[in-house]
């Protein structure tokens, strides 16, 4: 990876102060003479290494497998070139139109996704980028023409 | 410095560093009730040390102070830190044990005089899901096998097969990491192991190549930040490094 991306970003979390990230180096390193007394650790076990992910915990299983559904929508969101008014419409649920480009949009069958985006474009209306605007726009009649003017910088082939 | 303790009255000790080291005045210790710090001199090195609490838990507090002491200590020379919760029955038993073991405590000091210690722990990422959810065939099958039948069993296969496989990822990633950080180090330990993690290393640097080094890890963190989450900690007292030997 070239360099300037990670310095927007953390990609290394680097402390000094904090004792969490080497707790185990001052109980169980350091040097020890054997004839000395070591003082009893008991209830040292309150001060835990703070690892985001536990491993062998059922609890982080169940939320992986999650994780792995939302892997799988992020992945067909991005790798496919669905429209975003798609999405939109999706979200909007009940209109059957929406649900039946949702299941398409999971089956990754971008040609097929792309072809039916115009004709859900179509089936609502064509001109309400969210569902949101959508709603706030059903009372002002007036700012349609906003909508409208966003839709013709889109690349379009049905008007 | 308040008055000598009793020489029968048992010590904890903080760290060894040479007799000439000097020690800044007015530290306190560990304890409920801190005790002064004072050095214990005998031949060529010095241990430091306060009397030992009437009752000693490793609590936070404790561990700071020790852990901040040898910090100080390090930036005036070089300091072998002692493990947290070292106590001496008295005074003349740490005495006996610094002229016994005189020679190899040089030799320590001498190896990380100018040095420090950076620990580096690597863990597994979820940010590699979505790669490990693409190309891992065991992944691909149980997730298939989920969607079909879904339930408790199968998102639980699921879920361990892509625990095992972020961990898989990021010990391979962590693999690369400790070998390239390792040839700029002067010396590397695996230090013990910690949940959670699939790399505990550390490195011993010269104080002067801490940036150089630091801007590696971050440069090793952005290359493989979909494998691995790189953490690193320091600069540390030489905790790994308080044996003689390199």
């Amino acid at each position: 990876m070239p360099t300037g991306t990670y310095t927007e970003e953390v990609v290394c979390v680097q402390r000094t102060g904090t004792l969490y990230d080497c707790l185990e180096l001052i109980l169980d390193r350091g040097m020890v003479i054997d004839v000395f007394i070591r003082v009893s650790l008991v209830g040292i076990e309150i001060l835990k290494i703070d690892a985001r992910i536990v491993v062998a915990s059922v609890d982080t299983y169940l939320r992986f497998a999650e994780a792995c559904n939302r892997v799988d929508l992020e992945f067909d969101r991005s790798s496919t070139t669905v429209p975003e008014l798609l999405g939109g419409v999706a979200s909007g649920g009940g209109s059957p139109a929406g649900r039946m480009a949702t299941g398409l949009g999971k089956k990754k069958t971008k040609k097929a996704v792309a072809g039916v985006g115009e004709k859900v474009k179509r089936a609502v209306g064509a001109d309400d980028d969210e569902e949101e605007e959508e709603r706030e726009e059903r009372e002002s009649r007036p700012r349609r023409r906003t909508a409208s003017t966003r839709r013709r910088a889109e690349p379009s082939e049905e008007d | 410095m308040t008055a000598p303790a009793s020489t029968s009255r048992s010590v904890y000790v903080y760290g060894v560093v040479r007799a000439s080291h000097a020690v800044p005045p007015g530290r306190t210790g560990v304890g409920e009730r801190p005790a002064p710090v004072r050095t214990l001199r005998a031949g060529a090195l010095a241990a430091v040390i306060s009397d030992a609490p009437a009752r000693l838990r490793a609590k936070r507090r404790d561990l700071l102070a020790h852990q901040d002491l040898a910090l100080t200590l390090g930036r005036d020379g070089p300091v072998l830190p002692m493990r947290f919760g070292m106590v001496a029955p008295d005074e003349e038993s740490v005495r006996r044990q610094l002229l016994g073991t005189q020679n190899d405590c040089l030799a320590a000091l001498e190896r990380v005089d100018g040095r420090v210690e950076m620990n580096l722990k690597a863990l597994p990422t979820e940010a590699g899901l979505g790669p490990l959810v693409r190309e891992d065939p065991e992944v691909s099958r149980l997730r298939t096998a989920a969607h079909r039948a879904p339930g408790y069993e199968a998102s639980v296969r699921l879920g361990e097969a892509v625990a095992r496989g972020l961990k898989r990822r990021a010990a391979t990633a962590a693999a690369t990491v400790l070998a390239e950080l390792s040839a700029v180090a002067d010396a590397t330990v695996h230090c013990p192991e910690v949940e959670g993690c699939v790399l505990n290393a550390s490195f011993l640097l010269d104080r002067r190549g801490q940036r150089r080094f630091e801007g590696a890890v971050e440069r090793l963190a952005a290359t493989h930040r979909d494998r691995v989450e790189l953490r690193l900690t320091g600069p540390l007292p030489c905790y790994s490094f308080t044996e003689g030997r390199a």
